[in-house]
């Protein structure tokens, strides 16, 4: 019941953007597909955080390896860019699965430290391969197929494939395999007793929120032609989780909700104050301290509680 | 000049001392790192940003008390003091109220005490780096295999053991050390025994982040003082506590060691790229040990 | 079926299995029993892989399973239910059946069907045959204790076992639960062909469906044998019937 609202809701919310841009001055639809692209991001590290429970505490690594990917093949190698935006969600998967592979033998929060550990390798030589990456530059002004060039067209492309990347997320975890990692996250040892090979699930898992990681950076390649190495530092891996966590991390369009706040405070709020971190730091713990299942997770709750009311009443 | 002479040679083995004598700064922030990770079972990552403060204190400190050496030696002693009365407030006010909460959150908070604390020092110091003067005590250098080496790096080289072994005597001399050992295996059992659990971990905590505004105070004559030395600092301290084993202060020194060692003929040898040695020495000890060098207290 | 030939298993200084040899034939029902601390509930760890054993052999059907992991185990046709609930807290009584139903079926890799539209009725009719159906869609954490230790069964039939290993099945229930738990036992052995090895404190059920007892104190089997054999044997009287003498009545 709960997949098929969800499904529903999506799509509403797909069909109202996908006219958005009739109505509403360039810089919107900016900040939308941003949000798109970010909520995507977000999603797709809740896929394992929220239903794998597993500690992916650096997933922006894989955004970064997304976007660099594409970066690399169109402005370095002088690639297509269709090729491009193939390439840069396979890297990120493939990293994935070498992290993935190093990290899923260990217990929880040993995963998470060292996967921030080996996130802040990859980042440290993105830094500093300046022949290669840019360096601390990053690369800017990416050149773009003609059809999703234009604001408009990187508008729609997002907008697309986003939502075509929710779904198949979505899809996925009402599979039996989403079904074995929601077990999984609840309870490993009977997992296991029931027959699961923990540890392979949890690394397929891993490799497909890393996957759409990628799509999420080649979604932000397209919409600001630009790649920068702080696309893969731990903050933003953490931001992301306050994302997920904001939003309600045992939801599925909880993580996207969460994007939607955050990117748009930070847009706002970054416009009167220096002090955007400091404010960010206090909605976390208002949100750790009064709001643990997230805004959509609270209302959802509200409303089960009020329909199981009246149905007995 | 094959590799084994070039490592040996004067130059280069001084070189290393320095970088190891830099290690000690980590070192002791890590094991601050280590003794909150192995009790309470939280990677605190406003630890970097403790650091800072320390830091960012330790210059004011030494301003007030009129730069040189009263000030210095005024900052090393109340800097660390401060952070530690600055983590002791976020503890009691907030944390204390989650640990019953599921681990994600307790972890997800000391972020959020991060990006606060980032901000906190933007807002009371400025965006610009400061800088504190060397006090003329510790300015000039003593000769070390013929070559000179700065006399302040010698001092952090007699501190890092020095502290090692003070935290060693706490820990593992004192009631409250043995207490917190036992609250770090069974905390249910030690409360049970009548124990108040919180303030231990109060405890703990206070003194892990007072190692962290120590090192921060330690660290301000040789370096600048800027925003953002929370983030890279942080890093590094979880690659050494992984290293040696989460919880083991022994750990953090050897975990320390291999950084600083790693780093050094890292950066001599392929000066670009030499900051990947530190992380391959990660990955091969975990490979072999995939808890940490030391017995950790997991 | 399943032969355990002298297995050992020490935590650190402790030797929580020092020396267990257990023997259970096609379709029996076996009791291990033993004061607390006997290494019961590790011994069944062993055998199903959860610990991997220090020294001793395990045997199934003929095969050597020595220190296989539990996913492997489950394969081979051994599952277990567990003395402390151990369930998927946050999913249905249905959800959690399927989970095991799926994974028994090898569909876990599978990333495209729906979940509810497979393997629904394998699932319903587990849920049947122990009396669970009529709360399929509960959140387990809303079950009574007595529910959730059926649905510890319920799990581990999902897997198709041959061989089914409950540990306390029935610690905790009330008595009314508890005799359902046994009818729903012999039920098992009788008309899914299951053979069967479980721990009990309660010497009444033990004595009342077991065929043969193995008897463990301080981590080793002192005796293996039917229930007379064991009731009168000194030293399990000693060690654990609290001396008397039984069979004079």
């Amino acid at each position: 019941m709960g997949a098929r609202k969800s499904i529903v809701a999506l799509v509403i919310v797909l069909a109202i953007l996908a006219i958005a841009p009739l109505g509403l001055p360039r810089f919107y639809t900016y900040l939308i597909a941003l949000i798109v692209t970010t909520g995507l991001l977000s999603t797709s590290l809740n896929f394992v955080l929220g239903f794998g429970g597993i500690y992916q505490f650096h997933h922006a690594v894989f955004y970064g390896a997304g976007a660099y990917g594409a970066a690399i093949m169109i402005a370095k190698l002088g690639y297509s860019g269709w090729l491009g935006f193939v390439a840069g969600p396979l890297v990120a998967a493939a990293l994935s699965f070498i992290i993935g592979l190093i990290c899923v033998r260990l217990s929880k929060l040993y995963f998470g430290m060292l996967q921030i550990s080996l996130g802040s390798l990859v980042w440290a030589i993105v830094y500093r391969w300046y022949g290669f990456t840019g360096g601390d530059d990053g690369i800017h002004g990416i050149p773009m197929p003609e059809l999703v060039g234009s604001p408009l067209g990187a508008y729609y492309f997002a907008l697309i494939v986003g939502g075509l990347s929710l779904l198949v997320m979505h899809r996925i975890l009402n599979s039996p395999f989403g079904s074995t990692l929601q077990g999984i996250r609840d309870n490993a040892v009977r997992s296991q007793a029931v027959g699961v090979n923990v540890r392979r699930h949890q690394l397929a898992a891993i490799v497909i929120a890393g996957f759409f990681g990628g799509v999420a950076g080649v979604l932000f390649v397209v919409v600001d032609n630009s790649v920068f190495p702080d696309m893969m530092f731990w903050t933003l891996s953490l931001e992301i989780t306050i994302m997920a966590l904001l939003g309600g991390w045992l939801t599925f369009l909880g993580p996207m909700l969460g994007a939607a706040v955050i990117v748009c405070l930070r847009t706002f709020v970054s416009g009167f104050t220096d002090y955007w971190t400091l404010i960010l730091g206090i909605l976390l713990v208002l949100v750790i301290l009064f709001l643990p299942e997230g805004l959509l997770g609270y209302v959802l709750e509200a409303w089960k509680r009020r329909t199981s009311e009246s149905a007995e009443g | 000049m094959d590799i084994i002479s070039f490592i040996c040679s004067p130059g280069v083995l001084c070189q290393v001392l320095v970088g190891l004598s830099r290690t000690v700064i980590l070192f002791i922030v890590a094991s601050g790192l280590s003794l909150i990770l192995g009790v309470l079972r939280i990677p605190n990552i406003a630890h970097g940003s403790l650091y800072m403060i320390g830091a960012f204190m330790a210059f004011t400190v030494s301003k007030v008390f009129g730069g040189g050496i009263t000030g210095y030696w005024m900052a090393v002693l109340l800097a660390p003091i401060i952070v530690a009365a600055l983590s002791f407030i976020a503890e009691r006010a907030i944390f204390c109220r989650l640990y019953e909460r599921e681990h994600i959150m307790l972890f997800l908070l000391t972020f959020a005490f991060a990006l606060i604390f980032g901000d906190l020092v933007k807002l009371v110091w400025g965006a610009e780096y400061r800088t504190v003067s060397m006090p003329r005590f510790f300015q000039g250098s003593i000769p070390i295999f013929g070559l000179p080496f700065p006399i302040y790096n010698f001092f952090l080289l007699i501190m890092g053991p020095l502290v090692a072994i003070v935290l060693w005597l706490i820990v593992n001399k004192t009631k409250m050390g043995k207490i917190s050992r036992a609250a770090a295996v069974d905390r249910e059992m030690v409360g049970a025994v009548g124990i108040n659990v919180s303030l231990v971990f109060a405890t703990v905590f206070v003194i892990g982040c007072y190692l962290a505004g120590l090192g921060g105070a330690l660290v301000a004559p040789i370096v600048n003082v800027t925003l953002g030395m929370d983030h890279t600092l942080i890093i590094e301290a979880f690659l050494i506590v992984i290293m040696g084993g989460l919880g083991n202060i022994w750990g953090a020194l050897l975990g320390a060691l291999i950084f600083g060692l790693t780093q050094s003929l890292g950066i001599l040898i392929w000066p670009q790229f030499g900051i990947i040695f530190p992380y391959a020495a990660v990955i091969v000890v975990l490979s072999f040990r995939p808890t940490g060098l030391l017995r950790s207290t997991w | 079926m399943l032969q355990v030939r002298n297995l050992h298993k020490s935590f650190g200084g402790f030797k929580a299995v020092n020396g267990a040899n257990l023997q259970v034939a096609d379709g029996e029902i076996v009791a291990v029993i033993g004061p607390n601390g006997a290494g019961k509930t590790t011994l069944f760890n062993l055998i199903t892989g959860i610990l991997s054993p220090d020294g001793g052999q395990v045997m199934f059907k003929g095969e050597d399973i020595t220190g296989l992991p539990a996913h492997r185990t489950c394969k081979k046709g051994i599952t277990r239910s567990f003395q402390v609930v151990n369930i998927f807290s946050r999913l249905t009584v249905f959800e959690n059946v399927r989970i095991a139903v799926l994974s028994q079926q090898g569909k876990t890799f599978n990333l495209f069907t729906p979940s509810r539209r497979l393997v629904t009725d394998e699932t319903a009719s587990i849920l049947k045959s122990v009396g669970l159906m009529k709360k399929k869609d509960s959140v387990c954490g809303a079950l009574s204790h007595g529910d959730q230790k059926v649905l510890e069964i319920a799990i581990a039939l999902g897997g198709k076992p041959e061989l089914l290993i409950l540990d306390e099945p029935t610690a905790g229930m009330s008595p009314e639960e508890t005799a359902r738990c046994i009818d729903l036992i012999k039920e098992l052995r009788s008309s899914m062909g299951l053979t069967i090895l479980f721990c009990e404190h309660d010497m009444e059920i033990v004595f009342g469906i077991a065929n043969r007892i193995m008897v463990m104190v301080r981590g080793a089997t002192i005796i293996q044998g039917a229930c007379d054999e064991v009731r009168c044997n000194q030293a399990v009287q000693d060690a654990y019937l609290g001396g008397g003498d039984v069979c004079s009545v």
